[in-house]
Formats: structure tokens, sequence, C-alpha cells
């Protein structure tokens, strides 16, 4: 459905100059430096998928999306979408895709948000008949029935957003584009678009592609992750395997009723080490896991848990004394996407 | 014929958003009227000082002036963000438009119609009284006035030629204010008078790379003082099309150039 094969794009960028008369002198010769933006990303969306697209600021995540969507020209590499070149065929290709930039609006300003709505139509040919069904379908899915006849600038800024999804699917595209849709929202909006967004691809069977900052739009919502810095696709997959591969530990925060007698090998400056080497359990033999730290009655450990299960850690620490409370944390998503950044 | 129902539709639209704002509208239209008035007092102050310059009568300088404004408002009125595209270019608005299946130009045409009121009806007025008085002296016959309009209309589109022009060099430079004000204001404001008065170098710029001569002096020659021949009309329009023909094919090339903003 969507496929990017060894994509880049350059930017040619004046260098300003220093010295003396520095303003002056660029004005007359310019140092160019070249920025490659996307520098060689190759992908491939089936249809249906929901795909989130992350990385840092400045790490190329609308520069891809501008390409795909035919506003910009790759450098070098192919993108092509239902099978057509979105930039020597754009305005196919545009009929098939919706849109979205969260910090733009696509509606008209000054009209109410139904008038957008029509003009919409009509600029993508929806008979008004199937339009106004479209239309009531979106109203009733993002709850926008109080605001239609408002003005766009008088909009808060989560009933615009809901306003551009709705005018953005209107011609019923099957490719969704979202650049930050959820952004400077409050948790009820974002909630709300979430809630859209999983409707749009799991009954309708649109494909989503979304670029975000905030982590709980790609848990909630994503089937797969695409992970981008410095222009470069550094991973693609699942977001379990993503957590595996970059196998950040789970802490076990574990009290005991007495100050636990951990053994010398364990302790020793808690270091990394083989919970097994003496006295656990034969089954453990192997199974690793770390002391991260002891102070007094409280222990902190952190394993992974594609290794060794949280049971096997509990029943090797408790060999050193009784048990009282035992508390774990999974290692967050945000942190997760921070170690590949 | 499609594409021009959704012109008129996005127009509509634009007025209607314009209208939202009563005052700003007749506020600058009543101040268009009075720049526009006081421009021609100054010209006609002139021209009755001296009783016409090169040969040319009030009424004939008045009509030249006449005609290319009217052309002017019929181009800045269906086109005016063609003239504030290194607007669009600055701030990266030029994305919105990019995602809808349009002709990049007609999005961009269809974004703000102005309506110029004020330039209208002194323009006009202008062309109403001087040939008036050119059809009282018989200098022209009453053919004079559709040929006029027709004069206006292809006026527009060379004028639409050089502004579409100028605002593409602007996929390069990204600001293009004073190449503006050299090719589009000053190249139109020099061609209200005729264009005899200029030295020849200067003549010639406007005959060929700011093609302005074509907008009024040239087919003038013929409907006012009947030199050379019908032809004259005939090979004006040619100018206005070839003109517009190189100018969309050239648009075509700096829209592929398009570089957004950040990243």
């Amino acid at each position: 459905m969507i496929e990017a094969v060894d994509i880049h794009k350059q930017f040619r960028t004046p260098v300003a100059k220093e010295g003396p008369f520095a303003g002056i002198r660029s004005l007359f010769a310019r140092d160019y430096r070249v920025k490659e933006a996307v520098n060689g990303i190759s992908f491939t969306l089936p249809e249906g998928e929901f795909a989130g697209y992350i990385g840092p600021n400045g790490a190329g995540k609308s520069t891809t999306i501008k390409m795909l969507t035919g506003i910009l020209r790759p450098t070098s590499g192919l993108v092509t979408i239902g099978g057509m070149n979105p930039h020597k065929e754009r305005r196919k290709v545009a009929r098939r895709l919706g849109v979205v930039f969260g910090h733009r609006s696509q509606l008209w300003w000054d009209l109410p948000v139904k008038e957008s709505f029509e003009l919409l139509g009509a600029m993508y040919s929806v008979p008004a008949a199937a339009r106004r069904k479209r239309e009531g379908e979106m109203i009733e899915l993002l709850e926008m029935s109080s605001f239609l006849d408002t003005p766009v600038r008088k909009l808060s800024l989560g009933q615009r957003m809901r306003a551009d999804l709705a005018a953005a699917m209107l011609h019923d595209p099957d490719i969704l584009f979202l650049d930050e849709p959820t952004i400077g929202l409050d948790a009820n909006a974002k909630e709300s678009i979430r809630g859209f967004l999983r409707t749009l691809n799991r009954e309708y069977g649109k494909t989503v592609l979304l670029t975000t900052h905030d982590m709980d739009d790609i848990e909630r919502l994503c089937s797969r992750v695409l992970v981008i810095n410095d222009g470069m696709l550094r991973y693609d997959g699942t977001i379990p395997e993503l957590r595996e591969r970059i196998g950040l530990p789970t802490v076990i925060r574990i009290r005991f009723q007495r100050e636990p007698n951990v053994p010398e090998s364990a302790a020793v400056g808690l270091t990394p080490l083989r919970a097994s080497v003496e006295e656990s359990a034969a089954d453990l033999a192997g199974a690793p896991f770390r002391i991260r730290k002891w102070e007094g009655r409280q222990l902190t450990v952190e394993c992974n848990r594609s290794e060794v299960t949280a049971m096997e850690v509990l029943r090797a620490v408790s060999e050193w004394g009784d048990v009282e409370d035992v508390e774990t944390s999974e290692p967050e998503f945000e942190e997760i996407v921070r170690r590949i950044y | 014929m499609n594409l021009v129902r959704l012109y008129v539709m996005l127009i509509r639209a634009s007025i209607r958003s314009r209208m939202q704002y009563r005052f700003n509208f007749w506020l600058s239209t009543l101040l268009a009227t009075l720049v526009n008035v006081s421009e021609f007092l100054m010209v006609a102050v002139v021209l009755v000082r001296f009783d016409g310059i090169q040969g040319w009568s009030l009424y004939e300088v008045g009509y030249l002036y006449a005609v290319i404004s009217l052309s002017k408002v019929i181009y800045r009125s269906f086109a005016n963000d063609v003239h504030n595209l290194d607007r669009y270019l600055v701030n990266g608005e030029l994305d919105q438009l990019l995602t809808r299946p349009l002709p990049l130009l007609l999005a961009l045409m269809s974004q703000n119609f102005r309506i110029m009121l004020g330039e209208t009806i002194q323009g006009g007025g202008i062309l109403a009284v001087c040939l008036v008085m050119l059809l009282q002296q018989g200098q022209v016959g009453w053919i004079a006035i559709p040929l006029t309009l027709w004069i206006i209309l292809t006026g527009a589109m060379i004028l639409f030629a050089i502004g579409l022009t100028t605002s593409t060099f602007g996929f390069w430079l990204t600001k293009v204010e004073v190449l503006q004000t050299l090719t589009e204001d000053a190249a139109r404001s020099a061609a209200q008078y005729p264009l005899t008065l200029y030295p020849g170098w200067l003549r010639s710029i406007f005959f060929t790379f700011i093609p302005v001569a074509f907008a009024n002096y040239v087919p003038s020659l013929y409907v006012l003082r009947h030199e050379y021949g019908p032809w004259l009309l005939v090979a004006t329009t040619a100018v206005a099309l070839l003109c517009l023909a190189g100018v969309l094919a050239f648009w075509r090339v700096g829209a592929s150039r398009y570089q957004s903003t950040g990243s």
C-alpha cells in the first residue's frame, strides 16, 4: 500500500559567514551546507496497518511524510502509494490520502465548520448525498454537533483537531497521514481522538501512519513502530519486540522483615552476577538478575523478563530472608525509545 | 469545466470569509479609492498644464492609465495570492495546498479573492470619461468599446504572466518583494504614460523582458490613433497567450523545486 525504497532528501542551507563584514560578504558568496534530512529510508506498510513513526525533533519525520504525500520530491529513491508515484501523480494520489498536520489547519479559518466540509466535498468531487452521510458518521464519532456552525477561528484546539480529522476523512481515503495529531491537546481530547483513530483502523480498515511525541499514542494505537533518528531508520517492528531488543530491565523492589542475609558473592560491589552461583535452587541455574541497590531491609534488583520470571527471582531472594512486600515495575516505553535515540 | 465550477465556489467562500470583516473591507475600499484618485489627479494636473505629452492628449493618456488599472484589477482580484506566493514559501503554507487534489496554481489563486471596488470604480470612471470625450471628438468609433474590453482582458493576462514569473523565482530565492516592486509596480506605473517618453533601452525592456507595452500602449496605437492595422490587436493577443504558456511551463519547473520548511 505504502512503499518507500531507499529514499533520500537533501536540503541545501546557506551557512552564515563569520568574522568581519560577515553580513555583507554572505551577500556575495554563499557557502552551502548540504543537510541530509532523510538518508536512505526503506519500508513497506501493508493495507490496514497502524504504524507509529517516532523520533526526536529534526530527525526527518515530517520530511518523510512530506515525501510520502507528494509535497516534496525525494532527492533519490522511490515512493509508491497504492502503485502510484505521489510526486508525479500528486492529484490522483491526493484523492486517496487523508492528511492532517497537527499544527496547521486545512479548514477555512473564517467560515463555519460545516462550510469547510461542503467545500472539501466539492474539491474531492464527493456526491452531496454521500458526503452528508459520511459527515453524519464523523459528527457522531467525534461528537462535533455542538460546534458545526462555529467559525473555525473560534474553536478550541481540541475541537479544531476533531474538525480537521473529520475533514480529512470526508472523501473516504484509504490512507491517513497524521503529523502530530495530538500535539497540545488535553487528556480528554487526546482520548477522544485516539478512540476515533482506533475505530478508523479496526472497523474501517484504514491504513494509518502517525508521527507523535506522545508515547501513549504509540502504545495505545500502533501495531508497528518505526523509529527514525538522523534521517535513518533505527528500528522497524512491533512494540513488544522493541522492548525486548532494547532489553530494559524490569525493576523489582523487595522489602524484607529483617535485614536480609545477602551472600558476599551476590553483594560484592553490587555488580552484575549470576544469582544462582551458590545458594539458589537448582532450576535457577544460569538465570540472571542483578542487585541494583541494598539498603537495610530494602533490596532493589533488576532482571530481564525474557530471561527470567519475577517468581524465579523472588524464590532466589527469599532464601536471604523473609520477604514482607514486593513491587515490580515494567520499563516505561519512553525510556525504551530514549535508548534508541 | 469542473475545475471552473470549483474555482467559482472557492472564490465565493473567500468572499464570504472577507465579508466577516466588513469594517475592514469598506475602509480599505475607501482608502484605495482615495489613493488612486489622488494618483491620477497628479497625472491630470501635469497633462492639463502642458496640454498632453509627446503628442498624446489628456484623454489618450487617461485611457492608457485606466486600461492598465483595470487590467491590474482583474489580475489581482482573481489571482491575488499569486502576488503573495512568497508568504506561502516562507512559512511553508504551500504544504497544505499541495495535499489537495487540485492544480497547485488553481489552489493558490482561489485562496483569497480580493474585491477591488475602489480601483474598479476609479478606473472605470476615468475610462468612461476618456472614451466619451474621444467619441465626441470623433477620434474613435463605437467599435472602440468592445476592443477596449478585449485589451483590458489581454492586459490582465500579461500582468498575470509577469506577476507569476516573478513569484515563481521565489522557489529559488524565497523572498521576491523587491523584484516584484521592479517588475510589477514600477513597470506598471511606467506603462501609465505613453512609452515614447522613455529612453530606448528602457522601452526595449518593456517590449521584451517585462512586456507591459503590450498591455496598453501597443493596442492603443491602433484603437486610439489608427496606426498600423487591426493585426496589431491579433499580435497583442498572441503575445499574451505566448506569455501565459511560457510562464505556466516555468511555474511547473519552479513548483517541483519546492523545499517546504522545517524538517
